[in-house]
């Protein structure tokens, strides 16, 4: 009897020009799992989201979005699909409103709430606003609440706390806690800040020059020398 | 559950959509008393032809801001749209005496060939764009104008017309009066039917694309299919323009394909504001009428334009329909709370 | 007689490219489609043909580029520097205003009539090539576009400005995270930019002839060339104005009927195959 992961990448390698970016990068990721994927600079975690969610093409392995090999699919197909993402480097609609914006990433899915996600995010009370006008941390919220639409099965975070308040992070660890917890929505977390992937995972990835290094339980993570001595170093 | 708690915010956005259409109407009916009201008030015949030029090329600005305002890209090619529609009523009314079916066909025509254009040439990123357009525009100028056959060449063409277009007198439309009155109705028309246009999804939709396109292909919506059916229409909507151009004057000659056309077209729409709808089509009847003006007391009619571009782009980005929204707005605001 | 066409692809090539390495610069600085750029060319030619009047063709040359020289810092420090936080669309419709400006100086001071510029006498001369006489002029124009070429290379590869410029025109966030100071580099770039625009005019003299549009169709060819080479590329811009010389003087023999038509056809070809032009990534 196998078990149908969430999402699952086979061998997945991703090369810019002469630079292997992503070497054979496997990852399995179960039902309402949090997964955080940690990495010095340049270990290749952004190219990873990139290459699940279909903004890079892959040189070789493949991904399966919960058992279906979607890896020949584009963006839009994966999304429609239930992998949705949000990005590094806020992506929004800067003169539209929220709540219009919101609306339009609810209408191409079957049942999608966009009120009910703009609440749970604290972004209701914006509704009317354009996006340019609210400060960076709520626009950062509306960046995974335009992911978080339609409830995805699977959601890809790049540093969504980058530039978060310690307040307004845990607030967002909490809330992805909750959403794992409630939807089954399974989380691969990528994140600079030590003390929330390794308070709100359930496992982890270690990523280093492109290749998998290590991966477990947090506290196995904490404790792995290979690890420790490669990027944890003093932090740990 | 979630069906009660989302119920007020559903009857908003009804509420809103259903106060669109009544809004709509009675400011449609508004525009048309005005091109009544100055067909009937203006006497003067010289007057009357300048106002008439300037609806054509509103209508031409308005397709050209349409593609601005919802798409970001800004076409230097766009005259191509305008005198080729010019160039098929006139071939076409050579072949045949309905010239109601030929500016019909014309304006579909146009509308299929651009739509086929914009799926290879949208993939274009920004200013490489606007200069594809450029040379796309360039190419078919220089073809008719080189071309003596069918469209006589650098000299132009004469355009034969029968004595009846669309059940009114030939006379109807190349009298200034009455082609204002003619021009107005479309120019209203198009931007009551393009506003609708934009009241369904697919308004959002392309203020997204042009906003951030990548972010919209990760919220699940293709991209291509949109964007060249913005640039259909803006077409079109041009096309409307030339065929207007071509039933006033009965002639077409290749300087209305030129890129300096489609250049000039552009500052009207800037000068007017492309975030609304009809600010370019404010836009081209100030700068006719500008033009007019300076153009009696001075030579030096494009110096004094170019400088006043320059200072109407520096100091109101937004052009004259920015300035009159942000006033409205404030005015909106001061008496008091409607909303 | 296709050997002279070749040259004469080559005279007309390297005089686009002397443009269209000023369009570049600017691009790569600032970010601008400079529209007012054949207008500076214009102005180039003609202020040269006033001076040459009185002082003859060196001194116009002179004239012409330190007068272009001083327009193009005036250009930056008043218009760009002030404007670089607007949209693009914007920047490029005030060029497109000062193209109108120019365009205006020019008729009002020369009138619409066309004048041509004598070449110098030391070069006035013509040299037997391929059977048949052709000018040494030309060749000087050959000459010049090398040696523009060379100049900028050697700028631009050995120079700390010429680092920025490589590294602004490539990836500008990246250069001004590292501190580099555009606002002080670019008065002398679009300075030097203009100055090309006027040298091309003043060259071009005694080969093209002196109209009031001359500028827009200069200005069409270069925009064409910077298009085909990938906005923002020096190496692109080279190639891509050899290249469009080449289709010029052939294409005027060989498709009299469609010679003007290849240019854009060719730009066509050229963004649809790669829509970042030649030295462009697919992306």
């Amino acid at each position: 009897m196998t078990m149908t992961y969430a999402l699952e990448a086979k061998g997945l390698s991703v090369r810019y020009g002469g630079v292997t970016a992503n070497d054979g990068v496997s990852m399995r990721i179960a039902p309402g799992e949090i997964r955080g994927l940690i990495g010095p600079n340049g270990a290749g975690k952004s190219t990873f989201i990139d290459a699940l969610s279909g903004r890079r093409a892959t040189a070789a392995g493949s991904v399966h979005l919960a058992g279906r090999d979607i890896t020949a699919l584009g963006v839009v197909e994966r999304r429609l699909l239930g992998l949705s993402r949000s990005f590094q480097r806020t992506s929004i609609f800067p003169g539209m409103r929220i709540g219009a914006q919101m609306e339009l990433a609810a209408s191409k899915i079957p049942d999608a709430d966009a009120d009910e996600v703009m609440r749970e995010l604290g972004l209701d009370r914006f509704a009317d606003r354009h996006a340019n006008e609210i400060g960076y941390g709520d626009q950062r919220r509306l960046d995974i609440a335009l992911a978080l639409v339609g409830r995805p099965s699977v959601l890809l975070l790049d540093e969504p706390m980058a530039g978060l308040s310690i307040e307004e992070s845990m607030k967002l660890a909490r809330h992805l806690r909750e959403l794992a917890r409630h939807w089954g929505v399974s989380v691969l977390l990528v994140e600079h800040d030590m003390e929330v992937v390794f308070g709100i995972s359930d496992s982890i990835t270690v990523l280093e020059t492109g290749k998998l290094l290590a991966e477990g339980a947090p506290a196995e993570i904490r404790a792995h020398p290979k690890v420790r001595e490669a990027y944890l170093g003093s932090a740990a | 559950m979630s069906a009660t708690l989302t119920a007020p915010a559903l009857d908003g956005a009804q509420v809103k959509r259903a106060s669109r259409l009544p809004r709509l109407l009675s400011l449609t009916s508004v525009a048309v008393a005005v091109g009544l009201a100055v067909s009937m008030l203006v006497e003067s015949n010289t007057v009357m032809s300048l106002l008439t030029q300037a609806v054509i090329y509103a209508v031409f600005a308005l397709g050209l801001g349409f593609l601005l305002k919802q798409n970001g890209m800004v076409s230097f090619g766009h005259a191509l749209f305008f005198g080729l529609s010019g160039y098929l009523v006139g071939v076409g009314a050579s072949l045949t005496g309905s010239v109601g079916t030929v500016v019909v066909l014309t304006i579909a025509g146009i509308g299929f060939f651009a739509f086929a254009l914009a799926l290879v040439i949208v993939r274009v990123p920004g200013i490489a764009f606007g200069m594809l357009t450029l040379a796309i525009g360039q190419s078919f100028y220089v073809l008719v104008s080189k071309s003596r056959g069918v469209t006589g060449g650098a000299d132009g063409m004469s355009i034969e017309f029968p004595p009846r277009v669309f059940g009114l007198e030939i006379g109807a439309f190349q009298d200034p009066a009455s082609m204002f009155l003619i021009s107005w109705l479309a120019l209203v028309a198009l931007v009551l039917a393009l506003s609708l246009l934009l009241g369904t999804r697919f308004g959002p939709l392309t203020e997204a694309i042009r906003e951030n396109e990548e972010r919209v292909r990760f919220i699940g919506f293709r991209t291509l299919l949109p964007r060249a059916v913005v640039f259909a229409i803006s077409a079109m909507v041009t096309a409307v323009g030339g065929a207007l151009s071509a039933l006033y004057t009965g002639f077409v000659s290749p300087e209305s394909l030129h890129w300096s056309v489609s250049g000039t077209v552009l500052i009207m729409v800037v000068l007017g504001g492309s975030r609304t709808l009809w600010g370019p089509a404010v836009g081209a009847v100030v700068y006719y009428l500008f033009r007019d003006y300076v153009g009696e007391h001075t030579t030096h009619w494009m110096g004094i334009f170019g400088v006043s571009l320059i200072a109407v782009i520096v100091l109101w980005p937004a052009g004259i329909a920015g300035g009159v929204m942000h006033a409205v707005e404030r005015i909106k605001r001061g008496s008091g709370r409607h909303a | 007689m296709i050997g002279l066409q070749i040259l004469n692809g080559l005279v007309y090539g390297s005089l686009l490219m002397i443009v269209a390495s000023g369009l570049v610069l600017i691009y790569g600085l600032r970010r601008v489609v400079n529209f007012a750029h054949g207008s500076l060319f214009m102005l180039g030619a003609y202020i040269a043909y006033a001076a040459a009047q009185q002082f003859g063709f060196w001194v116009g040359l002179v004239a012409a580029v330190s007068v272009l020289a001083a327009v193009g810092f005036c250009l930056d420090r008043f218009g760009f520097r002030l404007l670089q936080d607007r949209d693009p669309l914007t920047v490029m419709l005030v060029t497109f205003g000062l193209l109108l400006v120019f365009e205006d100086v020019v008729q009002s001071v020369w009138g619409k009539q066309s004048y041509s510029l004598a070449a110098p006498e030391s070069l006035a001369g013509t040299v037997e090539l391929f059977g048949s006489p052709f000018p040494v002029y030309r060749l000087v124009i050959v000459a010049a576009g090398l040696a523009v070429a060379a100049a900028l290379v050697g700028w631009l590869r050995h120079s700390r400005v010429g680092l920025f410029i490589r590294g602004a025109s490539t990836d500008p966030v990246t250069t001004a995270m590292q501190g580099v100071n555009t606002d002080r580099l670019s008065g002398g770039v679009v300075a030097v930019g203009a100055a090309l625009a006027g040298l091309a005019g003043v060259v071009s003299g005694p080969f093209l002839s002196l109209s009031p549009t001359m500028g827009s169709d200069i200005l069409i060819d270069s925009f064409v060339v910077v298009v085909i080479g990938g906005l923002g590329s020096f190496a692109g811009a080279f190639v891509a104005a050899m290249i469009l010389g080449q289709v010029q003087a052939l294409g005027a023999v060989y498709l009299p009927d469609l010679a003007a038509l290849l240019p854009f056809a060719l730009m066509t070809a050229v963004l649809v195959w790669r829509p970042s032009g030649l030295s462009g990534s697919r992306t």
